[in-house]
C-alpha cells in the first residue's frame, strides 16, 4: 500500500527539552517511599560498582563507575529497600596524546548524555557516536550491578 | 529502570565499533552471549575492508573471483545491488570518493539480525542488540514492558531528539553528524545538503540501515521518499531542525 506523500509527513521542530541539571537519578526499588512514623531501624550504605571497561573506538577505553546508596528501613517487620544513584564517575585508558586530550575532553560530555539518556528513561541511543555507545553500555552494565547491591 | 534488571548484558569491540548485548530474559545466560559474539567476529573477518585477508578485501583486489567466495558473502553483495536498485542508486556500495568496494552499510545490520537469530535461537524473547547506534529489539526492557530508545540529536550530543518504543522494531539512524559515517550523494559524489539525520524503522535491521543511508545522501527530498516505503517508516531532521515523521513513525508520545 503507497500512501500518499504529502498526507503521510507529519511535522515538527525538535522539542529541546528544559535544561535540567541532573545530579542523581533516583532507583527505587520499593514502590512505596514513605516509611512511616515509626521507624524501627534505618541502615544507609554506599556503594561502589563499575561496569566492565569498553573500547571506545580508536581513542581508547572507557569503564564507568557508579557510587549508589542502598537505604533500607525495617517498619513493624516490613522491609523496604531503596537505591539511588549519587554518583557517576569512569576511568579511561588511552593510546596517544591525542587521544588522551579527547577522552579528558569527551568524558564529562558523555556523563551529561548518560545523564540525559536515564532521565529521558531509554535504554539505548540509536545514531550516537561510538564513543557515546560504550559509554551508555558500561554504564547499563554499571547500573545493573548497582541495583544488586 | 525502577527496579533490578534482570538477564546479562555484554560490550565487546567488533567491527571498529562497540557492540551491546542486553537480554533480559532469566535463564537465557551467557552461552546464548558467547554464541552471537562469536558470529559478529566471524562477520568481521570475513567482511572487514579494513583487513587485507578478509573475502571482501580480495575480491576488491581481484584475487577472489565472485564465484568462490562464501555464500554468505555472495548474498550480501546481491542484496546490495537489489537496494542499489530500489534506491535509485543512493545506496551504492562503492559510492566513497575512492570507488573502493565497501558493503559496510549493510552488513552492521546484517550481522546484527544474525545475532538476533541466534539470541532468539537460545530462547531469548526479550533482548536488544546495539552496534554503533543501530538497533534490534525484541519483548520488553523488562521490567519495563517496552523498549525505549532514544534518537541522538543531530546537533547537541546531550540530547535526545525523540523516543521511539516497540516490542519488536530494527533502528537504524543515519547522520551527518557522526564520524565514520561517510554518505555521499554517488551521483554527485559530494555529502548531501539540507538533511542531518534520518531514522528509519522496521522489521529488518539491514534494509531500515540502507534506507537510511539512502535517504540522507537524497538529501532534502529523502524525507518524502520514506513516505514511499512499503512496512519501514522514517524521520528526518532537517538543517534548521524542523523534524517530518512518516505517519506510521513509532514515536513514543
Amino acid at each position: 500500500m503507497k500512501r500518499a506523500l504529502t498526507a503521510a509527513l507529519g511535522a515538527a521542530t525538535i522539542a529541546l527539552p528544559a535544561a535540567n541539571a541532573v545530579a542523581a537519578v533516583e532507583h527505587s526499588a520499593a514502590a512505596a517511599t514513605a516509611p512511616g512514623k515509626t521507624v524501627a531501624k534505618k541502615t544507609v550504605v554506599k556503594k561502589t560498582v563499575s561496569g566492565s571497561a569498553v573500547n571506545a573506538d580508536r581513542w581508547g577505553t572507557v569503564q564507568i563507575t557508579v557510587t549508589v546508596q542502598k537505604t533500607t528501613t525495617v517498619v513493624k517487620g516490613v522491609k523496604k529497600v531503596t537505591r539511588k544513584i549519587v554518583d557517576i564517575g569512569g576511568t579511561y585508558s588511552y593510546h596517544t596524546d591525542r587521544s588522551q586530550y579527547i577522552m579528558s575532553q569527551a568524558l564529562p560530555q558523555l556523563r551529561q548524555e548518560a545523564l540525559q539518556s536515564l532521565s529521558a528513561n531509554v535504554s539505548m541511543v540509536s545514531g550516537a557516536t561510538y564513543t557515546s555507545q560504550a559509554f551508555i553500555g558500561s554504564l547499563q552494565q554499571a547500573i545493573a550491578k548497582a541495583n544488586q547491591v | 529502570m525502577t527496579s533490578a534488571v534482570p538477564g546479562v548484558r555484554r560490550i565487546e569491540h567488533v567491527m571498529g565499533m562497540p557492540i551491546i548485548v542486553d537480554v533480559r530474559d532469566e535463564g537465557v545466560g551467557g552461552g546464548g552471549l558467547d554464541e552471537a559474539f562469536a558470529w559478529l567476529r566471524s562477520v568481521d573477518a570475513r567482511f572487514s575492508t579494513y583487513k587485507p585477508d578478509s573475502e571482501i578485501c580480495r575480491i576488491d583486489r581481484g584475487e577472489l573471483p565472485l564465484e568462490d567466495a562464501h555464500a554468505d558473502v555472495r548474498a550480501v553483495l546481491a542484496r546490495c545491488e537489489e537496494l542499489r536498485r530500489e534506491t535509485g542508486g543512493y545506496f551504492d556500495l562503492r559510492a566513497g570518493p575512492d570507488g573502493a568496494l565497501d558493503p559496510s552499510g549493510l552488513v552492521k545490520g546484517w550481522a546484527v539480525d544474525g545475532a538476533a537469530g541466534i539470541l532468539e535461537a537460545a530462547g531469548a524473547t526479550s533482548y536488544a542488540v546495539n552496534a554503533g547506534g543501530d538497533i534490534r529489539l525484541r519483548g520488553g526492557a523488562l521490567p519495563d514492558e517496552r523498549w525505549r530508545i532514544g534518537i541522538q540529536h543531530p546537533l547537541e550530543r546531550d540530547r535526545i531528539a525523540a523516543v521511539v518504543e516497540s516490542r519488536d522494531l530494527a533502528v537504524a539512524t543515519s547522520g551527518a553528524y557522526e564520524r565514520g559515517e561517510h554518505v555521499f550523494d554517488p551521483h554527485t559524489g559530494r555529502p548531501p545538503t539540507g538533511v542531518l539525520s534520518v531514522t528509519i524503522t522496521g522489521p529488518d535491521l539491514a534494509t531500515a540501515d540502507a534506507y537510511a543511508t539512502a535517504a540522507l545522501a537524497m538529501g532534502r527530498r529523502g524525507a518524502q521518499w520514506t513516505a514511499t516505503l512499503d512496512g519501514y517508516e522514517g524521520m528526518t531532521i532537517l538543517t534548521g531542525g524542523r523534524v517530518l515523521f512518516t505517519q506510521g513513525f513509532p514515536a513514543a508520545g
